[in-house]
């Protein structure tokens, strides 16, 4: 219905639009007291008859609706009452209490041994920030040596080039395991028995 | 495959210099394109599997981080322990009595902490050197754990053999990705596995023929363009027959790849 509205009033608005040059010409009048009308031309076809619904379906598919979003809701209710502590952030009551007790006494540093470590700090700035240089002219070596093997391509062939450009999304989302410091033993039988992971569940 | 097509450059010829420096070869005229063969080249790279050891500079730093760590913490349960039961002893010693008949029957802090010290000493982790290293062991996996290796396959290029990156002529209606994987399986048998990263080339290598060749049986080329694969090894073995190859490291590799070609897969390489 809508759509039909506007056809017909954009039709209108042209018509009205020429109509008005054409009054200018022919001294015709088109004001309400003439009453004079133009018909807004039809473009729609009839709609089609709205198919019916047997009115047990809509109802069971009402319920299952209403089943639904009422779960959901159960479920976040339960979850609600249930937040997962973070152990590592809360300090036990016990240690709170004892906590000057358990202040360490110890001798003040002495002035070299700040210099040294004020030293140390210094040299450890120098040695990052030449390892950040150093990572950020390797990565741009290592882009521009790709870069000219696509150039090259593209100036072989095209199409290879095409092929070459692909994202490959094989490592996305990316993951890898690093190094470690020093291998596990083979075979190693563990003398404190079995690896059990005692950790609860929150869901 | 590639074999035939590197024994087409095994014609006569009396340069041996087959590796030779572009920028000085003269160029064709410009009116008729030159045509190249295409190859690809896969640089296998086994990850390390040990971290490199700390410079001195680290160790000081670790050693500094430690020392402002312990000064800056709170006494643990465990020396708590220690110290009362230390007082006890004092106590014992200067001779008051308490009734605390129970302390010599159970484990005291001191004995736990002996107890741990004593089985620290006796763990030994495993070793940072592995057999494969201490013979020298250039086919072996297991070698310089902490170092990228990269794998090394001798080839015939004209008359002369050199280790090289597995390298062989892309075939028509591949894609040079598939070429790379293609070249692989020839070269290092359909055992060994490895992820070649992304689907373009990350290095390029171009040289020209010897002249007496050129244009002859290789179609007319003048010479090839290689298109360098990067690829991490999964897992699997190299056949221990006909295939003479290497893994080594970049300073090795470095050394073993001849110089023109060294620079280009030096410049994709990551630095360690």
């Amino acid at each position: 219905m809508s759509v039909s509205n506007i056809i017909s009033n954009l039709n209108r608005l042209s018509l009205q639009a020429t109509v008005r040059q054409a009054v200018l010409y022919r001294n015709i009048s088109a004001s309400s007291a003439v009453q004079f009308r133009i018909t807004p031309s039809l473009l729609a076809e009839p709609l089609k008859k709205k198919k019916r619904l047997d009115p047990a379906v809509i109802r069971a598919r009402e319920e299952r609706r209403k089943k639904k979003i009422e779960k959901q809701i159960r479920r976040l209710e339960k979850n609600a009452r249930q937040l997962k502590p973070i152990d590592e952030c809360e300090v036990s009551l016990q240690i709170l209490d004892e906590r000057d007790k358990r202040v360490r006494h110890l001798p003040s540093v002495s002035p070299e041994v700040l210099d040294k470590r004020a030293k140390i700090e210094k040299s450890w700035c120098q040695y990052k920030q030449q390892q950040h240089l150093a990572d950020v002219q390797m990565l741009d070596r290592v882009s521009f040596a790709e870069q000219k093997a696509l150039d090259e391509l593209r100036k072989e062939s095209e199409e290879l080039y095409q092929q070459a450009i692909q994202p490959d999304f094989y490592f996305i989302p990316f993951s890898c395991q690093g190094p470690v410091e020093t291998l596990p033993i083979e075979n190693y039988d563990v003398p404190d028995g079995d690896y059990v992971d005692v950790s609860k569940k929150w869901e | 495959m590639i074999k035939n097509a590197l024994r087409i450059l095994q014609t006569p010829s009396t340069s041996s210099v087959h590796f030779r420096n572009l920028s000085k070869a003269p160029s064709a005229s410009p009116s008729k394109p030159e045509k190249w063969d295409l190859l690809t080249a896969i640089c296998v790279e086994r990850k390390p599997a040990l971290t490199p050891p700390l410079t001195d500079l680290e160790k000081e730093y670790k050693q500094y981080l430690q020392e402002v760590e312990y000064e800056r913490s709170l006494k643990s349960d465990h020396e708590m322990k220690l110290e009362a039961e230390k007082k006890v002893l004092e106590s014992l010693k200067a001779g008051e009595t308490i009734e605390d008949l129970d302390v010599n029957l159970k484990q005291t802090a001191q004995d736990f902490a002996d107890a741990c010290v004593e089985e620290l000493a006796q763990f030994k982790p495993a070793d940072r050197l592995t057999e494969a290293d201490r013979r020298n062991d250039l086919k072996s996996l297991q070698r310089k754990l902490d170092k990228h290796l990269v794998l090394v396959v001798q080839q015939r290029i004209g008359k002369e053999k050199h280790f090289l990156l597995p390298q062989g002529l892309r075939q028509d209606g591949e894609s040079l990705r598939q070429t790379a994987e293609r070249v692989l399986k020839e070269n290092c048998g359909s055992d060994i596995q490895a992820r070649i990263y992304g689907n373009a080339p990350c290095g390029f290598y171009k040289y020209k023929y010897p002249k007496d060749v050129r244009g002859g049986g290789s179609g007319g080329a003048v010479g090839a363009k290689v298109f360098f694969y990067f690829a991490r090894y999964l897992n699997g073995r190299l056949p221990e027959k006909d295939v003479d190859y290497k893994w080594l490291d970049r300073k090795e590799l470095y050394k073993t790849l001849p110089a023109p070609y060294n620079r280009s897969v030096s410049e994709f390489l990551f630095d360690e």
